[in-house]
């Protein structure tokens, strides 16, 4: 396995993202454990190996500018919404692997002044 | 929930230069969200000319919420789609055919919809069920293999094909939890992938039901 996807795409370092939920009332607790309050964010399985996100969270990151930007694998026309926002596929049978990479990779490693 | 301006977001300490243009972006939006395993999104196209291999493409793979979405908001919705198009969401190395290895010993909990339920339930159902595969929100998501929509003239039909048919505690809980978030009331039925092989899915007895 390579790095994880975050560690894929992340170019630059960010402070872990956390939210704070104000509980007022018991009744505002989730009643799985698997579950945060404000909805599971983030939490794998008592053997701690399974990643699992609920349906809320999931919709809410509908909403992600990321999850806005068109994907970058070329598609048949026929099962594209807007034909013309992206990509083609043209040549039936053409696998396209994806290419999920949005950040920006075109900066150099470093550049020097000579 | 996400979005809502009223949370407090933590980890000041380590950012004194504020990025304005962050300011207003929750959390959550600011990274991609690993999924425990990675998709790929295969169609069918129903080209006469070709085989039934030949029209079915694996078009690409996701492994991160967002990635699942950019696909969802640019890709038509099943009620959108030609009669006779598929879609398929398959973990990866897993092909949606019977004969596929993962498959062959499986079979698939089976919603029928009827012509009205095209507009009404097709879409959200699809959704639900691949919000369900990709959020591993099954005790038993092991042995899940994909989900397959299939747009047809008759029935409209989706399948969640599991690995072992023999494994009835494991598959009769995700047909539980599938019928409970999906809001079916009435009954769904498992075919065994080598039964429907020799008869037509209609004449397919059910293994189990609930």
């Amino acid at each position: 396995m390579s790095a994880s996807p975050i560690a894929r795409q992340t170019t630059v370092s960010q402070a872990i993202p956390t939210r704070r939920v104000l509980i007022t009332d018991p009744a505002q607790m989730p009643d799985v454990y698997s579950s945060t309050p404000g909805g599971t964010v983030y939490s794998t399985t008592p053997g701690g190996t399974r990643i699992i996100y609920e349906k809320s969270f999931l919709m809410s990151l509908s909403k992600s500018p990321i999850s806005q930007t068109p994907p970058k694998c070329a598609l048949p026309a026929a099962m594209m919404k807007n034909p013309g926002s992206g990509p083609v596929l043209q040549t039936s049978g053409q696998k396209n692997r994806s290419n999920s990479i949005s950040f920006d990779e075109s900066q150099e490693t470093f550049s020097m002044d000579l | 929930m996400a979005g809502n301006n009223t949370e407090d977001v933590e980890g000041s300490a380590t950012t004194d230069v504020k990025s304005t243009a962050n300011a207003e972006i929750p959390p959550e939006f600011l990274i991609k969200h690993p999924l425990q395993n990675t998709w790929s999104l295969w169609f069918y196209d129903n080209d006469r000319n070709k085989t039934w291999e030949e029209n079915l493409i694996e078009l690409t793979t996701f492994d991160t919420v967002e990635d699942f979405w950019r696909l969802y908001h640019h890709i038509k919705l099943p009620s959108e789609l030609r009669q006779g198009h598929d879609y398929a969401v398959f973990k990866q190395g897993i092909r949606p055919m019977w004969e596929d290895d993962a498959n062959k010993m499986g079979g698939r909990w089976l919603i029928n919809l009827e012509k009205k339920q095209r507009n009404s339930d097709l879409d959200r159902f699809w959704l639900d069920v691949v919000l369900l595969l990709i959020g591993e929100n099954f005790d038993h998501a092991e042995e899940i293999c994909g989900a397959v929509v299939n747009i047809r003239q008759k029935f409209d039909k989706i399948g969640i094909w599991t690995a072992d048919a023999s494994k009835q505690h494991g598959t009769l809980e995700i047909g539980r939890k599938l019928k409970d978030q999906l809001g079916i009331h009435g009954k769904i039925g498992f075919q065994v992938h080598r039964d429907t092989m020799v008869k037509h899915s209609s004449q397919t007895k059910n293994l189990y039901s609930v």
